[in-house]
């Protein structure tokens, strides 16, 4: 999970809310005086304005008063849980909360449909978000805490055709306007981040300094070196489905285009696929392009365009 | 409460809207003293003729505060009335009944409504990072103690799309959907737009297929049902009876109007399939002593397609729940049985900003006083105009009469 996710920050009126979910527990205040009940949390009743309330647990079942599918980020830190299912669930005591749906096929969801909740504890010190599920549904919400070094998937198994450098049918036939299918996953942690800005140099507060980032940054947070998530790729596995054979020597020759047309937030899963742009023949040898494009899981726009150059001599 | 029709949009004024890269940097004091004689020029009127002003306060570059004095000053009026209005998509529909009911009570004569909506030039603590952190969370509140900060932003729930699709995704549980409608309007409104050398997308038709075909955003909304953010601005002078009998064109009488809110985001709406657009709506008619049938055209506010389609039901056009079907029967454009945003609507003419509404009022003056050249409805003496904004939390309607 990227970690420039906003964040609940409880204020003395909602944070008898906030700690009841940390505690699994679903609190609400309703009024003593006329019996409403008051969503979200404030200090009177909004049907008859008495301020005589007060919190009460309710069992958190209710239906699925609207919803969508957002098939583009609303942020895009929300990009790994594309496509979010953003919800209005209205409780059986009817307040309405804005939420979103997990465990949950998109052709599973209805409006209408019975709920229950879902405690999501999404911050090491319990911070801990409300999102619904189906009544009947007992799996828990697959957010796992972000594995810093291990690829989140494993690198796809594909069959290569060997490719002879000599054959020069078969080298432009490998030339594709489709590109291949996703990499593994990578997660591009906050000390990946730093450890990349000691040994490159760049130490520019927007890549090291959380606090600032998400502060006086742009993107509500820290974001990667465009440059590191460019050198990434290394870790990426493209299923490629060719290796070129038959040559002594090969040199990565540099890259014809390189761009970062958007950031990778601290925390952010990354993958990236490829085609071959185009083969060239050259008197010093072979010249293939591959064209990789490095996304936040999820991200419609690449964060990395690397026209790479291969010479296989 | 009536109007003794004494209050008449006389002059107006519009830049042409324009992608944000392009279009020019203009301080918003600027732009309000270029729009401004704009449309004292169209109107035919002198500077000292104005004694009011209605104006945007938020999203105001020079300032947040005091921004109506500070407006006087630069432009050298004298006021007996100023006003600011922050009703996002409403605001254009608000300022010009706040301005007819200055003038029906004879707190002055001519008013002037501005809405600046091109960037301005950026300020030595402004940078394009700064731009960006701004507009991060759209239109929803970021500060500490803000429900939609605690409550919303968290979950991803922000800016406006996502709640127009889940207003039409309950529509649609409520009552069903039929997307080639949905779509037909964006189809019919891109006619309109043909006959509008004005609109952003002047000389682009448009299929139903193509709008079916284009990128889904948040289920059910297609791309192509969402207006495109574009550059721009514009202002209207309203004016007493007096002043716009020496006015050059015939002017648009406020007859009517209407305005309701009661939440900003929709899903604390006590129904979200009915909108704020009904009560405002009965208020306009019933004030005017007219009915939707007595209308020549009706200019909605067209954020998204499901917009329109609640308009039309909740404003009365349309019976409630079988707004598809009649969208299917009704020719929306300017050849048609029902002439409806007949500039393109801000689907097709592009969305200034909170500037944006101000294009269905402009537009209802122009068809008014017989200057829309090429799409001019051959009998445009009535008109229907609604405003929105936030996530159809705010909503105003208008109706116009030709002098």
């Amino acid at each position: 999970m990227s970690t420039n996710k906003p964040m609940p920050a409880p204020t003395d009126i909602s944070a008898p809310f906030w700690d009841g979910l940390t505690r699994g527990s679903l609190t609400i205040p309703r009024c003593n005086s006329c019996g409403h009940w008051i969503f979200y949390p404030r200090r009177h009743c909004d049907k008859c304005w008495s301020h005589d309330l007060a919190w009460h647990e309710v069992s958190g079942e209710g239906s699925l008063y609207t919803y969508t599918l957002t098939r583009i980020p609303t942020l895009p830190d929300f990009a790994d849980e594309m496509p979010q299912a953003l919800a209005v669930v209205e409780l059986d005591e009817g307040v309405r909360i804005n939420t979103t749906l997990v465990g949950l096929a998109e052709d599973e969801i209805r409006v209408g449909m019975r709920l229950k909740p879902v405690f999501d504890r999404v911050r090491e010190d319990g911070g801990t978000l409300l999102r619904f599920t189906g009544i009947d549904k007992t799996i828990a919400p697959k957010r796992q805490a972000p594995a810093a070094e291990q690829p989140a998937s494993a690198a796809p198994a594909v069959t290569l055709v060997k490719v002879p450098v000599s054959d020069e049918a078969a080298m432009q036939a490998l030339v594709s306007e489709s590109f291949t299918a996703w990499s593994n996953e990578v997660v591009v942690d906050q000390a990946l981040i730093d450890e990349f800005a000691r040994l490159s140099g760049d130490d520019y507060w927007i890549h090291t300094d959380p606090d600032k980032a998400r502060k006086q940054g742009p993107f509500g947070g820290t974001i990667a070196h465009g440059a590191l998530v460019q050198v990434l790729q290394s870790r990426l596995k493209i299923p490629l489905g060719f290796e070129v054979i038959g040559f002594t020597n090969m040199v990565n020759y540099g890259s014809d285009r390189l761009r970062f047309p958007s950031p990778v937030p601290a925390g952010a899963r990354i993958q990236a696929r490829a085609r071959v742009k185009r083969v060239e023949r050259l008197k010093s040898g072979t010249q293939l392009t591959l064209e990789v494009h490095t996304h936040v899981v999820g991200a419609e726009r690449p964060s990395v365009i690397n026209d790479l150059v291969i010479l296989y001599m | 409460m009536a109007l003794k029709g004494n209050a008449a949009i006389v002059g107006a004024a519009q830049y042409r809207p324009e992608k944000y890269q392009t279009a020019p940097r203009m301080f918003h004091l600027e732009q309000v003293a270029d729009l401004a004689s704009r449309a004292l020029a169209d109107a035919g009127l002198k500077a000292d003729d104005i004694d009011g002003l209605v104006i945007n306060g938020p999203q105001f570059h020079e300032a947040s505060v005091f921004v109506p004095a500070m407006a006087a000053e630069y432009l050298g009026l004298n006021l007996n009335f100023a006003e600011v209005v922050d009703l996002g998509g409403c605001t254009s529909v608000a300022m010009v009944w706040r301005a007819a009911m200055a003038i029906e009570m004879g707190l002055c004569q001519a008013v002037l409504c501005v809405l600046p909506a091109r960037m301005a030039p950026l300020g030595p603590d402004e940078d394009p990072a700064w731009m960006a952190r701004a507009m991060r969370y759209g239109g929803h509140s970021t500060a500490f103690g803000a429900p939609e900060a605690e409550f919303d932003l968290p979950y991803g729930h922000m800016g406006q799309n996502t709640g127009y699709a889940m207003i039409a995704q309950r529509y649609a549980a409520q009552y069903g959907y039929d997307p080639l409608a949905m779509a037909k309007i964006a189809v019919d409104q891109r006619s309109n737009a043909l006959a509008n050398p004005d609109a952003m997308f002047f000389g682009k038709p448009l299929s139903a297929e193509e709008v079916l075909a284009s990128k889904m955003v948040a289920d059910p909304l297609h791309v192509l049902e969402i207006v495109m953010p574009v550059a721009g601005g514009a202002a209207v002078i309203v004016a007493s009876r007096k002043l716009a009998a020496k006015a050059r064109h015939r002017g648009a009488v406020i007859k009517g109007f209407g305005e309701h809110l009661s939440f900003k985001s929709p899903t604390y709406a006590a129904d979200m399939t009915r909108t704020p657009i009904g009560p405002a709506a009965a208020r306009a008619f019933a004030m005017a002593g007219l009915k939707p049938a007595d209308v020549d055209a009706a200019q909605i506010y067209d954020c998204y397609t499901i917009t329109v389609l609640l308009t039309l039901e909740d404003a009365g056009f349309a019976p409630k729940g079988e707004g598809m079907r009649w969208v299917r029967e009704h020719d929306l454009t300017w050849r048609g049985d029902f002439p409806m945003n007949t500039h393109g609507g801000q689907l097709s003419f592009g969305q200034a900003g909170s500037a944006g509404g101000m294009s269905q009022v402009i537009e209802a003056f122009t068809q008014i006083s017989g200057r829309a050249g090429e799409r001019q409805l051959k009998a445009c003496d009535t008109v229907f105009v609604s405003g929105t904004g936030g996530v159809m939390s705010e909503q105003g309607a208008l109706i116009l009469q030709g002098a």
